[in-house]
């Protein structure tokens, strides 16, 4: 129970502690179905699917070069040329921000993938060799007692202030939490007793590793990492904002915020525009990992 | 309870010690020598190794290291590379302000937080009950450097209700104005989390058997919802709040930027990005440390509230 605890206050941003996700995932169609049910789930999914469209096109859909300054046109208020405005250089507030938000969801991305992998490594291996339980756990404990800011201004005072900071952040931040759901989904499978089955017809440690926990685990992992991708934008955008991120003239959402900070008072539509997108792009992941909680939740559907 | 206190210490020595190895690396990476900026820059290679000698930098990692670790002991943490003044006396300065600001969110953030809760279990399923929910989520969503943005905005400059920049002295001289703004942006990350978990509680003991024999003695509802559901309903909630506590911090670094409030958070800030790193490395360690602390006292409180954790 300490380990719970412990997993609450590494992680009080989180509201999904990691002993609520259920073990075992009942059938995948089922769920997807139940999903498409849900109105508020069906909605933000397909906002989700929209916006990452929307980043991935970017180039090709962007009104103007977001790079592009035009000083004969700073600080314009939305209108028909430019439908978001321009900012204190002139630079079309649209374009930056589908710009943005490629960057700002791929930063999110890394941290989640990378975290997510190294997380389920040595969730999974604490599981498996128990001997390692300890060691490993104590380590996710401690790791745990970092909250992702302070983890941000550490790694940006030591390697400077950019993306790659902010990318190992938010790693570290992945990393002990899904350590503590891989292990949680391991334990469940380890007592299975094809796992027994496996090691006594003597299959190697690596294909019973891989082959039946790894695979086994991956989807209770993933939707694990489904739920927490809105708080690591949240947490990524917010470091950009303190400085810790992407550099000028690199469009990031966070960063653009931070920006237009010094004209908030003469253009506030340049600080505006790009917390609105970081808003709504983490509402609707939080809304999804909401109805996908309750979906998964046994508890909720008696 | 002793065992569980003395595990909780157990793990809590190696963090200290990996935030105590954090910044000492910090001090290493630091791109100046130390040597060449005391010599001066027209000074000899062999008065730059004498220096580099008496500050004890010519020696191995690992001894340098357990020296920091005096140091630190003894409260010595350097200088500011750009004020020149002392960090431990800058931390000391800063640590203040930034507490009152956490307290301050805290008196704002709880009691809307829990009154929404209970208000959404009572009325579970209204549409009062669901907007509440929202406005939960959608709390839990925002950046805390868009409520601070919109505030400024608005309260601050557009209405000019509100001072918005810096801290005025302690609330009992004239302070309070100042700490409004600061305050609610930061109490405001609270409500979303505590109004949710406040409603769970209350929801799970309403169907307890004894509230139902306070509603069958015909108490009137309020009393029951009050202090029977709700006050059973607070550990869970004591819980949370303290979690978030040690969350609340690091949102105290944006905050606390943004209102240019005199804080620990503002300083490490300030710091990494004009590479003070001294003042940086000071910073950091409070800021951990009190992390730990918090994560420990919450810990602590927990098992002596719920007697049930100390089993593992």
């Amino acid at each position: 129970m300490s380990g719970e605890t412990a997993a609450l206050a590494g992680t009080p941003i989180d509201e999904f502690p990691p002993a609520e996700i259920p073990a075992a995932l009942p059938g995948r169609s089922g769920v997807l179905r139940r999903l498409a049910r849900d109105k508020v789930a069906f909605v933000a999914s397909v906002f989700l699917a929209l916006v990452v469209l929307l980043a991935v096109l970017a180039p090709w859909i962007s009104p103007y070069d977001p790079y592009f300054t035009d000083l004969t046109k700073v600080m314009q208020t939305p209108d028909g040329e430019h439908w978001f405005g321009t900012d204190s250089t002139g630079r079309d507030i649209l374009s930056r921000i589908l710009y943005g938000t490629r960057t700002t969801l791929l930063m999110g991305l890394a941290g989640v993938l990378i975290g997510g992998v190294l997380g389920a490594v040595l969730g999974l291996l604490a599981a498996f060799y128990r001997g390692l339980d300890g060691w490993i756990m104590r380590l996710v404990d401690i790791m745990l007692a970092f909250p992702a800011i302070l983890i941000g201004l550490a790694v940006a005072a030591i390697f400077g202030a950019g993306m790659v900071s902010v990318v190992i952040a938010l790693v570290f931040a992945a990393v002990p939490t899904v350590a503590r759901v891989a292990r949680g989904a391991a334990v469940g499978v380890m007592s299975q007793e094809f796992m027994e089955a496996g090691r006594v017809v003597g299959v190697s440690d690596f294909t019973l590793l891989w082959r039946y926990l790894t695979l086994n685990c991956i989807s209770t992992i993933f939707v694990y990492l489904t739920l927490r991708f809105g708080q690591v934008i949240l947490i990524g955008s917010t470091l950009s904002f303190l400085g810790m991120g992407a550099q000028p003239p690199t469009a990031e959402l966070g960063m653009m915020a931070s920006q237009g900070r010094d004209f908030l008072f003469i253009a506030p539509h340049i600080a505006t525009i790009p917390s609105m997108a970081i808003f709504v792009i983490v509402l609707a992941a939080n809304l999804l990992g909401d109805a996908l909680r309750d979906v998964l939740d046994p508890r909720l559907q008696q | 309870m002793g065992r569980h206190i003395l595990h909780r210490l157990l793990i809590l020595l190696p963090a200290l010690v990996g935030v105590l190895f954090l910044c000492f690396c910090l001090m290493q990476v630091a791109p100046a020598d130390p040597a060449v900026i005391i010599a001066g820059p027209d000074a000899r290679p062999e008065v730059v190794a004498a220096i580099r000698k008496e500050l004890g930098l010519d020696r191995a990692i690992p001894i340098q290291f357990v020296e920091y670790i005096g140091r630190v002991a003894r409260g010595d943490l350097g200088r500011s590379i750009i004020s020149n003044k002392k960090v431990s006396e800058e931390l000391i300065n800063t640590v203040g302000p930034t507490f009152e600001l956490m307290v301050g969110a805290m008196l704002m953030g709880v009691p809307i937080g829990i009154a929404l809760g209970t208000l959404a279990a009572v009325m579970r399923g209204t549409l009062t009950d669901r907007f509440i929910m929202a406005c939960s989520v959608a709390g839990v969503s925002m950046p805390v450097f868009f409520i601070g943005l919109i505030l400024i905005q608005y309260v601050g400059f557009k209405w000019a209700l509100l001072p918005f920049t810096g801290r005025e002295g302690p609330i009992w001289a004239g302070g309070l104005p100042n700490m409004i703004l600061p305050a609610i942006t930061l109490g405001a990350v609270l409500i979303g989390p505590i109004a949710r978990m406040t409603r769970t509680a209350v929801l799970e003991v309403l169907g307890a058997d004894f509230v139902r024999t306070a509603r069958a003695k015909g108490l009137r509802e309020s009393t029951v919802v009050i202090s029977h559901a709700l006050r059973n309903a607070l550990i869970p909630v004591v819980t949370l709040i303290g979690l978030q506590a040690a969350f609340l911090l690091g949102g105290a670094v944006v905050t606390e930027t943004m209102f240019a409030w005199p804080g620990v958070g503002r300083l490490a800030v300030g710091a990494i990005l004009s590479s003070d790193f001294p003042t940086a490395q000071g910073a950091i360690m409070i800021l951990a440390l009190a992390f730990l602390l918090i994560n420990l006292t919450v810990d602590v409180l927990y098992a002596w509230l719920d007697p049930r954790v100390q089993r593992s």
